[in-house]
């Protein structure tokens, strides 16, 4: 047990590295107090919609009518992406984002000068299983960025939903929350719960306690959930969508081939719906067919109705 | 001379030691190492053989297990001395923390060396007729379960604390450092006590648990008389004891040290420390004569047989092993594990499918299984559910208790079936719209109807528990799964329209 007397860690040698490692970080915090403007130039266009064409050729053609990367990612900014890899299941059944759509996704990012490009999401299967089969930590890892799983309650913040109806506070990822950009990358996917999941519901992925919006209630908390963090960009991955079985499938798949870049998270959402056909009536759907989207509207988050939404269709190749 | 090989003895014994727990780490996802985690335990000859006799057929993977007894019986044994795990920590605890009490009168331990041989015959006689006391005893499996349960949470406990203290040295930007998922196992206070209360008997004898009481030490003992490496000591012995002072197995008697008994022998090479150089080791003709060994009286040894035998026929007629007690319809066996009555014989609890569980899932029994099924690994939902694309339990099970099934195989096993709490599920009580075990459900086993209520096809439901396990219902969950205590293969799948 005499160790300790022997070691050299005297206790003036441990209070000064405990005292400069306590003081470092908030140095760091210090030299950077201005947040990045708000005030973006604005594109010719809200909501962009990108078909025909390569994964990377839909993403360039979807950013480039609303100002392209640069309008939201500046010099040295963190990026965090919140991508859905919620499940253990390969990129061709479509309960996952498109591999080459993220690693083009995070690559932008780069080119438009971000200092680092974290993918984030809190997994429901085991998130090893998650990483590995979807194919995605490799490709995040390739292009560049940080795959970060939300399995560990460390990486969370807890904090007050002022404009929430019924979710009053909740644990979110500390990430999401503190870093200079925000990108949802949803994949459309039917629902059996709240009949789709798309961009609003992709931030569940950002919280602690997914089950206990369940128990609340879903829809309401979808929406109290994105009044948070707002995202800065969604691009919604609708190059193939699951339309049965969802959200965790396998089930059957549908090529759409689009890709959709948008400020607006409920238009986006409001467009996507449209993909999927009811299955009582057999149209497709309606915006306010789905509950979340009605609610997202109620709060002021985002047009619902797309008539009121600059929309544009663009050719990819 | 010999501090050197003292040296290389401690530093082989350091490397067996950590090489078993870099394998006890290395047992988790990805699990790609090519040598097997379970090597220690492929390797006890022990093991091998009890499983052998219990199972009734030869279990591929143990066969290395008989190389090692093929070596020791011509070699003698150099197993304990050099490469035991459990016994470089006896080695390490015995000189740090457990020093052997100073006495003045010789010690005679004859009883005990005796009852060493009792205990092996109990444990063999309860062993043959289901009750696995052996096992709990075997050394190697006893380290393992030990590492894995008592002292794996606290490990992952202490970095997950020390985790902030290390991100504030990293630079704020990019690393960030989730914490690692707790693992918990409900008896892990039990094994520690016993494994520190095995450690704490060295104060009584160095290495007391070797000498006295260990079953693989036993087996060595019986078969290593015939070595070929023995000592010898020529007629320079000047009778100073000190080799039969050092011996720390207590294979040389003091009255006759120039004599030793081959059989009980570690290879440790502590007599080589002789001050007139008068022992050696060396090759030599086989002997069955050593010096006086144990007696066994005809008395003990049925005496020991008796006591094991009566022992496990008191477990078996007892409530909690016996038909009824057993009707444990909570207790599921991981996928793939051999029938309840085999699968507690072949056992050994040594714990790594616990280990290797990526979702700690698996946790130790203490009687829900019953005396006999004392730390078998059983699936509990609420804790952890079983992933859908592995089938890591089944790949490092030593003795194949838990078959290797492939990732397929494993998918269309059926541990149990899950039911539906409806006076507690929000969906049927609330009308609230939940449907999490809809969701989470890997298999399309749990539907919904009109109303958005769960409703659970039986025959596709492998009982993987992933509902019981994110069910937001708080305490006991709203659907629980339950097992006939027989594995099915389900039904194939039918493409459900949706």
């Amino acid at each position: 047990m005499d160790w300790f007397s022997r070691s050299k860690l005297t206790r003036r040698g441990f209070m000064k590295g405990a005292a400069a490692a306590v003081a470092l970080p908030k140095m760091f915090f210090l030299s950077s107090p201005f947040r990045p403007s708000v005030a973006y130039a604005a594109g010719e266009a809200d909501l962009v919609i990108a078909q025909q064409g390569t994964p990377t050729q839909l993403l360039q053609a979807a950013m480039a009518p609303l100002g392209g990367m640069g309008r939201f990612v500046k010099k040295g900014q963190r990026v965090v992406i919140k991508a859905n890899i919620a499940w253990a299941r390969t990129p061709e059944q479509a309960a996952t984002n498109n591999p080459e759509l993220l690693s083009a996704l995070i690559k932008m990012c780069y080119q438009a000068g971000a200092k680092r490009v974290a993918v984030w999401d809190h997994t429901c299967d085991n998130y090893q299983f998650c990483f590995s089969r979807s194919g995605l930590k490799k490709v995040t890892q390739d292009a560049g960025g940080d795959i970060y799983s939300g399995h560990g309650r460390n990486v969370y913040k807890k904090v007050e939903i002022p404009k929430g109806k019924k979710l009053k506070e909740a644990e979110f990822i500390q990430d999401v929350l503190e870093t200079d950009v925000y990108i949802t990358f949803p994949l459309p996917k039917q629902h059996f719960a709240t009949e789709l999941t798309l961009g609003l519901k992709n931030a569940m992925g950002t919280t602690w306690d997914m089950e206990l919006l369940h128990k609340i209630d879903l829809h309401q908390c979808i929406a109290d959930i994105n009044t948070v963090r707002k995202p800065d960009l969604v691009v919604v991955d609708a190059i193939r969508i699951l339309t049965t079985n969802g959200p965790k499938g396998p089930g059957k798949t549908e090529d759409i081939g689009e890709v959709c870049a948008t400020t607006d998270m409920v238009a986006v959402d409001a467009y996507c719906a449209s993909y999927f056909k009811h299955p009582k009536t057999g149209k497709p759907f309606r915006p306010a067919d789905i509950r979340f989207i009605k609610n997202a509207y109620d709060l002021g988050l985002g047009e619902m109705n797309l008539s009121k939404v600059r929309m544009k269709k663009v050719k990819a190749a | 001379m010999t501090e050197k090989l003292q040296w290389a003895r401690r530093t082989v014994q350091a490397v067996s030691f950590f090489f078993l727990l870099y394998l006890i780490i290395q047992a988790a996802f990805p699990l790609e190492v090519r040598i097997p985690v379970d090597l220690y335990l492929r390797l006890d000859p022990f093991i091998a053989i009890v499983a052998f006799l219990t199972q009734g057929e030869i279990i591929i993977r143990m066969l290395p297990a008989l190389g090692v007894l093929l070596l020791v019986v011509i070699f003698g044994n150099f197993f304990c001395g050099w490469f035991c795990p459990m016994g470089a920590t006896f080695d390490f605890f015995d000189r740090v923390l457990f020093r052997e009490k100073k006495r003045s009168k010789p010690f005679d331990d004859q009883p005990l060396r005796r009852f060493r041989y009792g205990v092996f015959i109990f444990a063999v006689a309860a062993g043959l007729l289901g009750l696995q006391v052996l096992y709990l005893l075997d050394p190697i499996s006893l380290i393992t379960r030990t590492l894995v349960i008592a002292f794996y949470p606290p490990a992952v406990y202490i970095y997950n604390h020390l985790l902030p203290e290390i991100q504030r040295l990293l630079p704020g930007n990019p690393f960030i450092l989730p914490a690692t998922k707790l693992p918990i196992f409900k008896v892990n206070l039990l094994i520690f006590l016993f494994f520190a209360g095995v450690l704490a008997l060295g104060v009584i004898r160095r290495r007391f648990w070797c000498r006295y009481l260990c079953p693989l030490g036993t087996l060595f003992s019986l078969t290593s008389r015939l070595r070929v490496v023995r000592r010898s000591v020529s007629e320079a012995c000047v009778q100073c004891l000190k080799c039969a002072k050092e011996c720390s197995v207590g294979a040389i008697p003091a009255e006759t040290p120039r004599e030793y008994r081959q059989q009980d022998c570690i290879s440790c090479f502590k007599c080589l420390d002789c001050p007139p150089e008068a022992t050696a080791f060396g090759f030599h003709f086989p002997r069955w004569k050593g010096a006086e060994a144990v007696s066994l009286s005809r008395r003990y040894v049925v005496g020991s047989l008796a006591f094991g035998v009566f022992s496990a026929l008191a477990i078996k007629t007892n409530p909690l092993q016996t038909e009824s007690g057993l009707k444990n319809n909570r207790l599921i066996r991981p996928p793939g594990a051999l029938p309840e009555k085999n699968f507690v014989s072949v056992c050994t609890g040594c714990g790594e499918c616990l280990k290797v569980c990526p979702n700690n899932a698996l946790q130790s029994t203490f009687l829900e299984a019953g005396l006999a099924g004392l730390y078998t690994p059983r699936l509990v939902p609420r804790i952890g559910y079983c992933e859908e694309h592995c089938n890591f339990c089944g790949r490092v099970c030593p003795t194949e208790a838990i078959r290797p099934l492939s990732v397929e195989e494993k998918q269309k096993v059926q541990m149990g079936v899950a039911k539906i709490d409806k006076t507690r599920c929000i969906a049927y009580e609330e009308g609230k719209v939940c449907l999490v075990c809809n969701e989470q459900c890997s298999y399309h086993a749990i539907v919904g109807d009109d109303k958005k209520r769960p409703i659970v096809k039986e025959e596709i439901c492998t009982g993987c528990g992933i509902c019981e396990n994110k069910c937001p219902v708080d305490g006991e969950s709203a659907i629980i799964v339950y097992t006939s205590g027989i594995q099915k293969k389900v039904k194939p799948q039918q493409e459900t329209k949706a």
